[in-house]
């Protein structure tokens, strides 16, 4: 096939200079290919044969100078030889062919940057589709919005690659089934939609931050990847507070990354961590981006569960010593939170929030109010109850506390922590 | 992963045509919109420029411009990618930007990974 772009102006290129060419377009070809077939399933075999089709030339030809410009000419040429074999669906050939050639008339590819940017807002939009679960949209967007590999996507969420290419093709099954609408919705269901997107951008990155199992206490490489999801959907909707404040979140506690484990790889907690090894630079952009939520805010727009997270995050990362924690106003944040976010978790920072800011008995006092059975598979209570019940001068229901914590964590890294905080309660008893 | 990112040239390289302006502030908008680029700026050539140096147990100091530097950082980026090859794709985009818009021009575009307590670069002990 001969290149759509005559130009040859670089050299040979290996094949992985050719595949992060590809990658920093995929989004937005996959988005144009779903616009044009209205197939998401299709649009994401049409960019991976242009995909193989640079793989083949560029090698030999070097990149292109466009290459977006490229693979959508490649893209749209499989797409039209795909329909025209298709010879039963003859009627929606010359829908389709329509459809193709007034996309072929417009400009290049580059020049449509916000029919481009509305595309990926859209396929993202789809990716994270109500009719989906919440792990099957993770999977579908980090494959179609973040161009990973399906074995990429499976060794971040530790399942294996099979198992993970089984859950992308039954997502995309499951919305071709549902007819799901690709058209950017609005009003109230815009806000709807917006805040499952978000859902599923904040649960990559728990699911980075905190490893619910295995021996690696994080990996970052999902905090990496929903931090440019952030970045891009705060880039698409500059208008939306929640969305700048989603970004603020993610970039204040991944640069704390680097201080929460010690050289020997053991955990360590928030006001233990050595403040000069946060990543000073996403600390700073973290901070610039909670401020354009705010100034968005600002217009009249409400602000959410993001927003008050994000600005809990600020305040320990405006602390230049965690003695400097303005306990207080954290305190106040989470108040707020637990009203417009209700729910277990939230009440148990609640209560270590309370616990710094006005002493341990207010802090147990917001767990003595939890139902009995709240949170049972998770260390979270118990390691907080044994906090607070160690500060208070308790360390013989402390350890029992500690060590309950122990025994439901899957990771073990938390558990000799919150062992080692056990061991230590029990030489004070 | 994060690199930096420099563009160099020769000192006496004269001022960038519009063209190449407006292109890399598209290349820039894009960058900040694609989560890639978390920082970026040029460097000023002759004012407000010192270097101090260490030789023989003395340190001296010397104002811009320096006339015998035969290529010169003229801008910096910051980007965070997957991969090295990531990296070079986005110091490819900036080279063909000026190939295309600045024909005249000759230099260098260079992506360096920046070295974190955590990831010491393959083969490097740092420093």
């Amino acid at each position: 096939m001969e290149s759509p772009t005559a130009t040859r102006a670089s050299s040979p290129a290996t094949a992985a200079a050719v595949t992060a060419a590809w990658r920093a377009e995929s989004a937005r070809l996959v988005a144009a290919l779903t616009r044009m077939t209205r197939d998401v399933g299709l649009a994401e075999d049409l960019a991976q044969d242009a995909l193989v089709a640079a793989l083949e030339q560029w090698p030999r030809d070097g990149i292109p100078s466009s290459p977006g410009a490229w693979l959508m000419t490649t893209a749209k040429r499989r797409a039209v030889d795909h329909f025209r074999r298709a010879e039963t669906l003859r009627r929606r050939t010359a829908e389709l062919g329509h459809r193709l050639t007034e996309v072929a008339e417009a400009p290049g590819l580059d020049a449509q940057v916000d029919h481009i940017e509305d595309d990926v807002l859209r396929l993202l939009f789809l990716c994270c589709h109500p009719v989906l679960t919440p792990d099957s949209r993770a999977a579908l967007t980090l494959r179609l919005v973040g161009g990973l590999t399906t074995a990429e996507i499976a060794r971040g969420f530790l399942v294996a690659e099979t198992t993970m290419g089984q859950r992308i093709s039954r997502a995309k099954r499951t919305l071709a089934q549902a007819r799901a609408d690709l058209d950017l919705p609005t009003g109230e269901e815009r806000l709807r939609r917006l805040g499952d997107v978000m859902a599923v951008v904040y649960l990559v990155f728990n699911e980075g931050y905190v490893a619910t199992a295995g021996d690696e206490w994080a990996r970052p490489d999902l905090c990496h990847e929903a931090i440019r999801l952030a970045r891009m959907l705060a880039a698409m909707v500059p208008a939306e507070p929640e969305a700048h404040a989603l970004q603020a979140l993610l970039e204040l506690q991944a640069s704390r990354l680097p201080a929460r484990h010690d050289p020997q790889g053991r955990p360590v907690l928030l006001h233990q961590q050595d403040r000069a090894r946060w990543d000073h630079l996403l600390r700073g952009r973290g901070l610039a981006a909670l401020d354009r939520s705010e100034r968005v805010a600002a217009q009249g727009l409400p602000v959410g569960r993001y927003y008050l997270q994000a600005a809990i995050a600020a305040e320990h990362a405006r602390a230049a010593r965690a003695d400097d924690t303005d306990w207080a106003r954290i305190a106040r944040l989470y108040d707020t939170l637990a009203e417009i976010a209700p729910g277990p978790v939230v009440e148990v920072n609640r209560a270590v929030a309370l616990g710094r800011a006005h002493g341990a008995e207010a802090g147990l006092a917001v767990l003595e109010r939890l139902p009995v059975g709240a949170l049972a598979g998770s260390p979270l209570l118990p390691s907080v109850r044994g906090d607070l019940l160690e500060r208070l001068g308790s360390p013989a229901e402390a350890e029992a506390c500690f060590r309950e914590a122990a025994l439901r964590t899957g990771n073990e890294a938390e558990r000799a922590l919150l062992n080692a905080r056990a061991d230590a309660c029990g030489r004070r008893v | 992963m994060r690199y930096m990112g420099f563009v160099k040239m020769a000192g006496d390289v004269g001022e960038a045509p519009p063209a190449l302006f407006e292109a890399m502030g598209e290349h820039v908008q894009r960058g900040f919109a694609d989560g890639v680029l978390v920082d970026a700026g040029g460097l000023y050539a002759t004012s407000c420029r010192t270097e101090l140096r260490v030789r023989g147990g003395q340190v001296t100091s010397t104002d811009g411009p320096f006339a015998e530097a035969k290529e010169e950082v003229g801008g910096y980026a910051i980007i965070e990618v997957r991969d090295h090859a990531e990296a070079v794709e986005q110091a490819r985009q900036l080279a063909e930007l000026h190939r295309q818009h600045w024909p005249e021009w000759e230099g260098a575009i260079e992506v360096r990974r920046i070295a974190t307590p955590d990831e010491a670069g393959p083969g490097d002990a740092g420093h």
